[in-house]
């Protein structure tokens, strides 16, 4: 796609018809729902696809999400449940397969700086995955930029001090583990 | 760790992580070098940990063109969805004339087929017809042709047709 092409569509999205201010929508949200999909899925490929799917899911429903507040609430829990989803088949495969499939999968892993981090952050990752899932989810999704108490809890369903206490069990687990 | 100093494992990760110490694990580190020393461990970790959590999240971006290439997507998905309406409505408009000729054809195909109610007597009349010859063609044998003897019977026992009218 060309550059004039891409401004083209996104001046159209922005000034024209029932998707007048989708664009403007996908600036402000696209971080944020990026990193939801990134930190469960762990790979920016996967986390590019889920993304663009919770916007596109936004889109049909555009109608009714044109309140900059309520799109937000409302992408940030379809790409954390499509995250989920996605991840929950993943886990499936990679309990079939073997285990040489698995390290190609893990190295694929973006962002750490140098091996040994890189290292870290697969072995981090590993102990997140076996954190009780109540634990699990409220971590990833604290770690989003963005992502304070009361919308991880939005996201979730539950109140903003459950959210602190888990958030602290699982840093507790973490620093336990992380030897 | 000492056995004796198993209880105070959990404070130790307490106090690093929400910053704070009680006045019994300060007393209790200045006494045991083995606690104070856990301590350090714990606060390298927490320090890797704090590096590491947040690339959990933030260790990928979504790419330049992602805001592109999701609204070309949806442009896409749109249109496909309005040529898919469009087809349908197309398709269902057609079947319904397709239905509606097939229906009037075979209506005005049966319309011409009808027999009138005279010309169907008349035929079923002459289909139960027997002409008064027929009795005579028939045979003195035919009643023995026509029945079998049982076992022990005799095909010679033939039996007598008597005239009933008489
Ligand atoms: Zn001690």
């Amino acid at each position: 796609m060309t550059g004039a092409c891409m401004s083209a569509l996104i001046a159209r999205a922005e000034t024209r018809g029932p998707e007048a201010g989708f664009g403007e929508r996908i600036a402000e949200n696209q971080r944020r729902v990026f990193q939801i999909a990134y930190s469960i899925l762990g790979n920016a490929a996967d986390a590019e696809d889920v993304a663009q799917e919770a916007f596109l899911r936004a889109y049909q429903k555009f109608g009714s999400l044109r309140e900059a507040e309520k799109f937000r609430g409302w992408v940030n829990r379809i790409v954390f449940r499509l995250a989920l989803n996605r991840q929950r088949g993943h886990r499936r495969r990679l309990t079939r397969d073997t285990a040489w499939q698995m390290t190609e999968t893990r190295a694929m892993v973006d962002g750490a700086k140098g091996a040994e981090q890189q290292v870290l952050l697969e072995r981090l990752r590993r102990e997140i995955e076996r954190l009780p899932e109540k634990l699990r989810s409220v971590l990833q999704l604290s770690l989003v930029e963005e992502m304070d108490a009361a919308d991880v809890g939005a996201t979730l369903g539950i109140p903003a001090g459950t959210v602190r206490s888990r958030l602290h069990t699982a840093r507790k687990l973490l620093l336990e583990v992380m030897k | 760790m000492k056995d004796a100093c198993e209880k105070w494992k959990d404070q130790l990760l307490e106090a690093e992580l929400t910053e704070a110490t009680t006045k019994d694990l300060e007393e209790h580190l200045r006494a045991c070098t083995i606690c104070s020393r856990e301590l350090d461990a714990v606060r390298a970790r927490k320090a890797q940990l704090d590096e590491l959590l947040p690339l959990v999240a933030r260790g990928a971006e979504p790419p330049a063109d992602f805001q592109a290439h999701v609204l070309a997507a949806a442009e896409a998905a749109s249109g496909a969805s309005r040529a898919r309406r469009w087809r349908v409505w197309t398709l269902a408009g057609a079947t319904a004339a397709i239905v509606a000729l097939m229906i009037g054809a075979t209506m005005y195909h049966r319309a011409a087929q009808r027999i009138p109610e005279k010309e169907l007597a008349a035929v079923q009349r002459l289909a139960e017809w027997r002409a008064p010859s027929d009795a005579l063609l028939a045979t003195p044998g035919q009643e023995i042709l026509r029945t079998m003897p049982r076992l022990g019977e005799s095909y010679l026992n033939v039996p007598v047709k008597r005239n009933e009218e008489e």
